[in-house]
């Protein structure tokens, strides 16, 4: 007789198998910063690619590409949850199918979301949120203040903001997920909003914003040191206001601004390769960043398809990957170079060969600007703590924020 | 460094490497680009490589040809007549099937997988020739794990044929086997970093096969931000312009850097052509040069029971066919 797994094996998220359905590429909104160059209304995946994708993952349990002890289930767009009946039948089948097979991942799996929150609050995916309680993450994406967020997260055609639509579901958002965690991502017009929008974003009750800077070239003369003031004005009010005791906010990190190691840290930053992404057609890519729709100058780099499965030779530039090889030499010396990041896609789609290996610097500046105001924060702080003999304490309490691995 | 410009008189020149020339028109370069090839050629100091059509060359083309010391390239039993009698030590013959008799002291011998097999006895006889011969397999992409065991057959067996020839005293030339034996470090095809070739249109490319690409649009993707975009790396008039040339070196190739597989071809088209990355090689391109280094290891071994044979070389043991399978040891 098999053996049941037993259903408190811990979740061992960190060795975790990241694979990705892209279920529709149709979205409510036309955000103005937004990747997804192809984004169309047609491209919804039918059920029967979404079901032979996920016998070819789950057949191939033993395969090296696999062997990780959890998985994480992500459902991205478009908005995922325009198909939200698609994918609860997708999730259904999963887990009656890693039951059934008596999978190494049943029970130790992740369902998770991303989302502009506009639908959060309908029936159908409040039922499924209920459903799958135990095994979700859910974020909501929320640039800030009305203002802020109005800017760029418009409807389609109509353009008008969807600030209000979204935040009248934060409140269920965050009373089911109290430790929810939004994702703020940051252009050139958007930096003088920093400050009052991560405020406003704790002033809802969300007590961790990642937030980013696009890696794409979008940045004007002048951009860095506008951020580095924003930044600082940030620094004080987290700290002025006491906010650093339970909030967190992903900007600053006492990891990031020191020189690295050519041998000891060489482990290339995202996780392409590593990840296993389906689009509607069944096209298997490296990460989601390498399909069509989110390519501006190159074709898509497709490893395979779910009939045939993933071409190994496909993957093997991204399994071999390291910081040195890929990095310009000014990287290599950077006296600030840690948590100073890139993206795989981004990094392919501006090289000027048919590549990965040819690190994008657009960020340079802002990063350099992150690490002068992420020092001004933690020397600011710790001499706050140490006047008010509070240093030890918050050593021994402090949240550690590690930088966001995507 | 730069060492080599390779000219491709023709559209039609023999193919000489792993790709096929699908080329089917004679296209020959015009003698002034030939004139300012081998001008480029002096002046950076390449040595000349030209590569043949299977035709007579117009009169005029001859002494052009000449004016430079120079390496030919031709298919088999087409020696070029330029009038002058100085050939080459490192002059090539081109086969596609094993040839009764080779007149240059390079012969490459282009053959699939399978033909390969089928003709090993025949290629046997080519050993004792005293010519050096080099084995290129033309459909590497096509190479499965299944035909592994066949490839180390094959391979020992003429393992037996060519100690034979080192007991009498010979020193057979094999590029698949005895190449390895002599190494201490990589010696690859370095396209693009010690030779550039000269395509008759008057543009560089890595290599020829790059040229064959590009004319009949296989992987139109060198670089994409000029809609127009080709797989040339420059030209005549504005000399080379190599996009991401370190890509093309072995320290950029992460699990090149660190192989010994020293005899490996490390084919940067195939590379491209399988994996998308100049500077990643595919899986069976690793395999088959790993078979053929532990097949070395094993005719240095047996060499040295007879006699002392470079000393100075040593070809570890290994368990592995694809260092991409040990690259977290690696
Ligand atoms: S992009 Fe700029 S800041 Fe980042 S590591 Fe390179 S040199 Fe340093
Ligand atoms: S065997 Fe593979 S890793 Fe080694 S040199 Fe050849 S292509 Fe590179
Ligand atoms: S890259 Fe080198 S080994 Fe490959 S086909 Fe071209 S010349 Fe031959």
């Amino acid at each position: 007789m098999t053996k049941i797994k037993d259903s408190n094996e811990p979740w061992k998220g960190g060795m975790a198998k990241n694979i990705t359905f892209i279920v529709t590429k149709d979205c409510q909104l036309a955000c103005k910063y937004c990747y997804l160059v192809g984004k169309n209304v047609k491209e919804r995946m039918p059920w029967e690619v979404a079901k032979t994708f996920i016998d070819y993952v789950l057949d191939h349990e033993t395969d090296p590409d696999f062997a990780y002890e959890s998985v994480v289930w992500d459902f991205i767009g478009g908005e995922p949850f325009l198909e939200i009946e698609l994918i609860d039948k997708i999730c259904d089948y999963i887990k009656t199918e890693l039951f059934r097979r008596n999978h190494h991942w049943f029970n130790s799996y992740r369902f998770s979301f991303s989302t502009n929150g506009i639908n959060y609050h309908e029936k159908a995916v409040q039922d499924f949120i209920k459903k799958n309680r135990e095994h979700l993450s859910i974020g909501i994406t929320i640039d800030g203040t009305e203002k802020k967020h109005d800017l760029n997260r418009v409807y389609k055609i109509t353009e008008k903001g969807s600030y209000k639509d979204v935040v009248k579901n934060i409140p269920l958002w965050l009373e089911q997920f109290p430790f929810g965690g939004t994702k703020v991502t940051i252009s050139s017009a958007d930096i003088p909003y920093i400050t009052e929008s991560v405020l406003h974003l704790y002033g809802l009750g969300i007590h961790e914003v990642n937030i980013n800077v696009v890696f794409e070239d979008v940045w004007q003369e002048g951009d860095d040191l506008k951020f580095e003031e924003q930044l600082m004005q940030l620094a004080d009010a987290i700290i002025d206001g006491g906010y650093y005791q339970d909030y967190s906010c992903s900007f600053f990190s006492e990891l990031i601004g020191k020189p690295m190691d050519p041998e000891r840290d060489n482990q290339n930053w995202c996780g392409a390769g590593k990840m296993l992404s389906v689009d509607a057609a069944g096209n298997l890519y490296p990460c989601t960043r390498f399909a069509q729709y989110s390519l501006r100058d190159k074709d898509a780099w497709i490893i395979g398809n779910i009939k045939d499965g993933i071409d190994k030779n496909k993957i093997r530039s991204f399994l071999t990957l390291d910081r040195v090889t890929q990095s310009p030499q000014k990287c290599l010396e950077c006296e600030v170079a840690s948590g100073c990041a890139w993206c795989q896609g981004e990094n392919y789609d501006a090289a000027q060969t048919h590549t990965v290996f040819q690190r994008a610097t657009a960020i340079c500046l802002m990063h350099k600007a992150r690490v002068r105001a992420n020092n001004y924060y933690w020397n600011k702080l710790y001499r706050k703590l140490e006047l008010e003999d509070l240093r030890e304490q918050y050593e021994a309490n402090k949240r550690e924020v590690k930088p966001e691995i995507c | 460094m730069l060492q080599y410009l390779v000219i491709i008189l023709d559209d039609t020149s023999v193919a000489y490497c792993h790709a096929d020339n699908p080329l089917e028109e004679r296209n020959l370069m015009p003698l002034e680009t030939l004139k300012k090839g081998i001008l480029f050629g002096m002046k950076q100091n390449l040595m000349i490589q030209y590569v043949f059509p299977d035709y007579a060359l117009p009169e005029e083309y001859a002494s052009i040809i000449e004016s430079i010391d120079n390496v030919k390239i031709y298919p088999i039993g087409k020696k070029p007549d330029t009038g002058l009698n100085d050939e080459s030590e490192a002059d090539v013959e081109v086969a596609m099937d094993i040839p009764e008799n080779v007149d240059a002291q390079n012969l490459v011998l282009r053959l699939s997988f399978s033909e390969m097999l089928k003709q090993k006895d025949e290629i046997v006889k080519l050993f004792a020739q005293g010519k050096r011969i080099n084995l290129c397999i033309t459909d590497v992409e096509q190479f499965a794990d299944e035909q592994i065991e066949a490839y180390k057959q094959v391979l020992n067996e003429w393992n037996t044929a060519l100690l034979d020839l080192y007991k009498q005293g010979q020193s057979p030339q094999f590029n698949l086997l005895t190449d390895r034996m002599m190494l201490e470090k990589m010696h690859n095809c370095e396209a693009g970093v010690s030779n550039i070739t000269l395509a008759p249109n008057g543009k560089f490319y890595l290599c020829p096969a790059f040229y064959y690409d590009e004319r009949m649009q296989v992987f139109n993707q060198m670089n994409h931000h000029q809609p127009s975009s080709d797989n040339s790396v420059g030209d005549l008039e504005k000399g080379l312009d190599i996009p991401n040339p370190q890509l093309l070196k072995l320290n950029y190739a992460p699990l090149c850097r660190k192989c010994d597989a020293y005899q490996c071809r490390r084919c940067l088209w195939l590379n491209r052509k399988l994996t998308w990355d100049l500077n990643t090689p595919s899986h069976q391109q690793c395999v088959m040069a790993h078979i053929e280094r532990n097949a070395s290891r094993d005719l240095l071994n047996d060499i040295r029971k007879v006699g002392e044979f470079m000393p100075e070389i040593n070809i570890k043991e290994i368990d592995y066919l694809d260092p991409f399978d040990v690259r977290k040891e690696f």
